[in-house]
């Protein structure tokens, strides 16, 4: 059964992709999760935790999804590298598909003085060693070269979603990116 | 800034990315990138019109993912200086463009210089200028025939260029934009690493200047029969990537 603390969480993260972290007061949380203030401060005392919690909650699953995915289709390095923007794209043009949470999050909250910007700066760092990991592994001379702009295409291909779904960015970012891998591959 | 842009619309829009690192590198010049929906906007329509004279696939969301690349990389710069990010976005918008232009097209012959255009985009895009200052700026620099020309190129019909000469004689067809955009990525993947070149007085005289101007000075070849030349000798030229770019792209 789904924890009170796990309850607040989805709807907050609900709330936050759907109609933006500083529009969504608190009030509308506990309103929507069917709970308190007092409940949800007990489990994060401020919204600013509130938000972080439902960052890395985001990122760990989405980071879960794609790993699970690229471990049952290949079993060769390169191929993962291959497959990277295939789950991509799945997973962009999915129907739940809402966004990337570091890129909102870091939109929302442009001074790198706060504590929410400096997660999602940590996020896509982490996820563009995801990649650079997967390019080494792959035997890719310039693995962080390839990975640095991978992650400018995907993140390039997400915002473009957000703002306008089924806008085929992704679809393009895909053809770019096995350019790009198989430039890195010819170069060794 | 201006000698920058490029001759062909993909080299105009590839040229962004060095504007934007001669801008954010200039010394005691305070930048600020705009969040203005405005400013974004008269850039991607810039972008879309370099991108439709080249006949891309879909100009307006090339235009758009360039741009945010662009912005992306160009925060990241102001935040790490050294982190090469501007240059790695360069690389990424190319491998869009060739995605794009995957079903090639013939290109009308495109002369006209938009440097003007351009570097007042540009400029905008880093420095926030108003928006009146900027329709100023373009009125002032870009001749309103810019704009017709680029729409009176992006009429003409395929054949219009494909005209004479091609199976006859390679030498008298002018390159592709996915064509142009391939040799621009050898060329800039080059500067990326440390290359030896064959030496010069090993090649046929026929083809010294081809290798010379062509592989050696990283200048566009003019026809199809140049382009297979240079693309025979860009083959022999070995280059090291590992160590500039290992130490420049952490970011």
């Amino acid at each position: 059964m789904i924890s009170l603390r796990e309850k607040i969480l989805n709807t907050a993260s609900n709330l936050f992709q759907t109609q933006g972290i500083n529009s969504t007061g608190v009030d509308t949380i506990v309103a929507v999760a069917g709970t308190t203030k007092m409940t949800l401060y007990k489990y994060f005392s401020s919204k600013e935790n509130l938000i972080l919690a439902v960052l890395e909650k985001g990122h760990q699953d989405f980071q879960t999804w794609l790993n699970d995915k690229l471990n049952a289709s290949a079993k060769k390095p390169s191929e993962k590298l291959q497959k990277l923007f295939d789950f991509i794209e799945e997973w962009v043009t999915s129907p739940n598909f809402t966004g990337m949470g570091f890129i909102k999050a870091s939109a929302e909250f442009p001074s790198e003085d706060n504590a929410v910007h400096q997660l999602s700066s940590e996020q896509s760092r982490q996820f563009r060693q995801y990649i650079s990991t997967l390019a080494t592994e792959a035997n890719i001379q310039d693995a962080d070269g390839l990975a640095l702009q991978l992650s400018l295409l995907f993140e390039g291909a997400v915002q473009a979603e957000q703002m306008k779904r089924g806008s085929g960015a992704i679809k393009y970012a895909k053809i770019a990116a096995k350019i790009l891998i198989d430039g890195a591959v010819k170069a060794h | 800034m201006l000698e920058k842009s490029g001759k062909t619309p993909s080299g105009r829009i590839l040229s962004l990315f060095e504007i934007l690192g001669d801008w954010l590198t200039a010394p005691d010049l305070h930048v600020k990138l705009p969040a203005q929906l405005t400013a974004h906007n008269l850039l991607t329509s810039y972008l879309a019109k370099q991108a439709t004279a080249m006949r891309a696939a879909n100009p307006e969301i090339l235009a758009e993912h360039i741009a945010l690349i662009a912005h992306n990389a160009a925060l990241q710069t102001i935040s790490e200086p050294n982190s090469n990010h501007l240059a790695h976005a360069k690389i990424a918008a190319n491998a869009l463009i060739q995605a794009q232009m995957q079903k090639e097209w013939p290109l009308p012959k495109f002369t006209l210089s938009k440097r003007a255009v351009y570097g007042a985009a540009a400029s905008l895009f880093v420095i926030g200028l108003s928006v009146t200052s900027f329709s100023a700026l373009v009125q002032t620099l870009a001749p309103q025939n810019i704009v017709t020309a680029i729409d009176q190129a992006r009429n003409h019909t395929s054949s219009d260029i494909k005209a004479a000469a091609f199976e006859s004689n390679p030498q008298n067809v002018s390159l592709s934009a996915h064509e142009a955009a391939t040799m621009y990525a050898k060329y800039e993947q080059m500067r990326n690493g440390t290359c030896q070149f064959p030496e010069a007085i090993q090649i046929p005289d026929k083809d010294k200047a081809i290798y010379l101007e062509n592989v050696v000075g990283g200048k566009l070849p003019a026809n199809l029969k140049d382009l297979a030349t240079a693309n025979f000798y860009l083959e022999k030229v070995r280059c090291n990537f590992t160590p500039m770019l290992m130490a420049n792209s952490v970011g």
